[in-house]
């Protein structure tokens, strides 16, 4: 009977190390995400665009490639920059996009790239960029652009 | 007796909140310390051309597409001179290129008519994306680009 009362009236604590734990693993989970997409981004002007839709890239599968310095174009995937030239057969590109692709044809998803290319930056790379995703055998094609109002661009 | 008073006294119970409080506040401080770099930001979306089949890379003349092509002017590697089929010169008035691209659709033109950009190399991209925008406003939605083939 004295037991009894002695449960009744026992201080009931929340064990708090399981949640720290699992509120630290998500801390850490997104802190290295979000340093890996930082990687994956460069700093560009980007050209303007109307009809630009906001999407979020990491979303999907994709793969981003930057296209930096208009006067010396640099083609950047990962941080790095990588071989772009039309030359016969593969490039560095398009030999990283279909190892892209290669790892994701087991889940039968869509593989998209999406350019981030300086405004000023000739089209002569990014027909380059476009052969390369085309010999990897990618469709997908986004433009990353900066949105802006109508009244603006047409301006 | 006085034992038996204090065990029926409700206790209140208090997990520890300064932990709980301290990983809150610094998820607040990360999430708005993170640079958002798509704040803005927005996205033309097309397919490139299939190029794996046996006409991949070949020219197709058969096909009565809208031909935006633009241009470098002379002296101006900057500039941009838009020719839209091999006929209509607007230099760089991408107001006027909409205006025919609008007019070509009121005249009975489906959404899906075919549309190709051929930039020439020097092109700034900023032009290419340009005239995408006017060709999406006009409501075209198959819009390719010419890129060279080897």
């Amino acid at each position: 009977m004295a037991q009894a009362k002695r449960r009744g009236t026992g201080a009931v604590s929340m064990n708090m190390t399981p949640l720290i734990d699992i509120v630290f693993q998500l801390l850490i989970f997104f802190v290295l995400t979000a340093q890996f997409q930082q990687l994956e981004i460069e700093q560009v002007v980007l050209p303007m665009s109307i009809a630009a839709e906001p999407k979020d890239p990491f979303q999907y599968r994709n793969v981003i490639i930057n296209v930096v310095k208009p006067d010396n174009p640099e083609v950047i995937v990962m941080g790095k920059p990588v071989a772009y030239l039309v030359i016969d057969g593969d490039n560095e590109l398009s030999s990283l996009l279909k190892a892209r692709k290669a790892t994701i044809l087991e889940t039968g998803e869509k593989l998209n790239v999406i350019l981030r290319a300086d405004e000023m930056v000739p089209y002569e790379v990014v027909a380059s960029v476009m052969l390369a995703a085309g010999r990897a055998e990618i469709q997908g094609w986004w433009i990353t652009t900066d949105i802006e109002e109508p009244e603006d661009l047409l301006d | 007796m006085a034992r038996a008073e204090r065990r029926e006294q409700p206790k209140k119970l208090q997990p520890p909140m300064t932990p709980m409080i301290d990983i809150v506040f610094l998820l607040i401080i990360f999430f708005l310390l993170i640079p958002n770099q798509q704040a803005g930001e927005g996205y033309l979306t097309t397919n490139l051309p299939d190029t794996s089949g046996p006409v991949a890379g070949k020219q197709q003349k058969d096909v009565q597409r809208i031909k935006i092509e633009l241009e470098l002017p002379d002296n101006d590697n900057r500039g941009v001179n838009i020719v839209l089929n091999d006929t209509q010169v607007f230099g760089s008035n991408f107001g006027g290129l909409l205006a025919a691209l609008q007019g070509l659709k009121a005249r009975g033109l489906p959404a899906d008519h075919p549309v190709l950009i051929s930039p020439w190399m020097g092109t700034r991209h900023k032009w290419v994306v340009r005239a995408f925008d006017m060709a999406v406003v006009a409501r075209f939605k198959n819009i390719h680009f010419g890129v060279p083939y080897d």
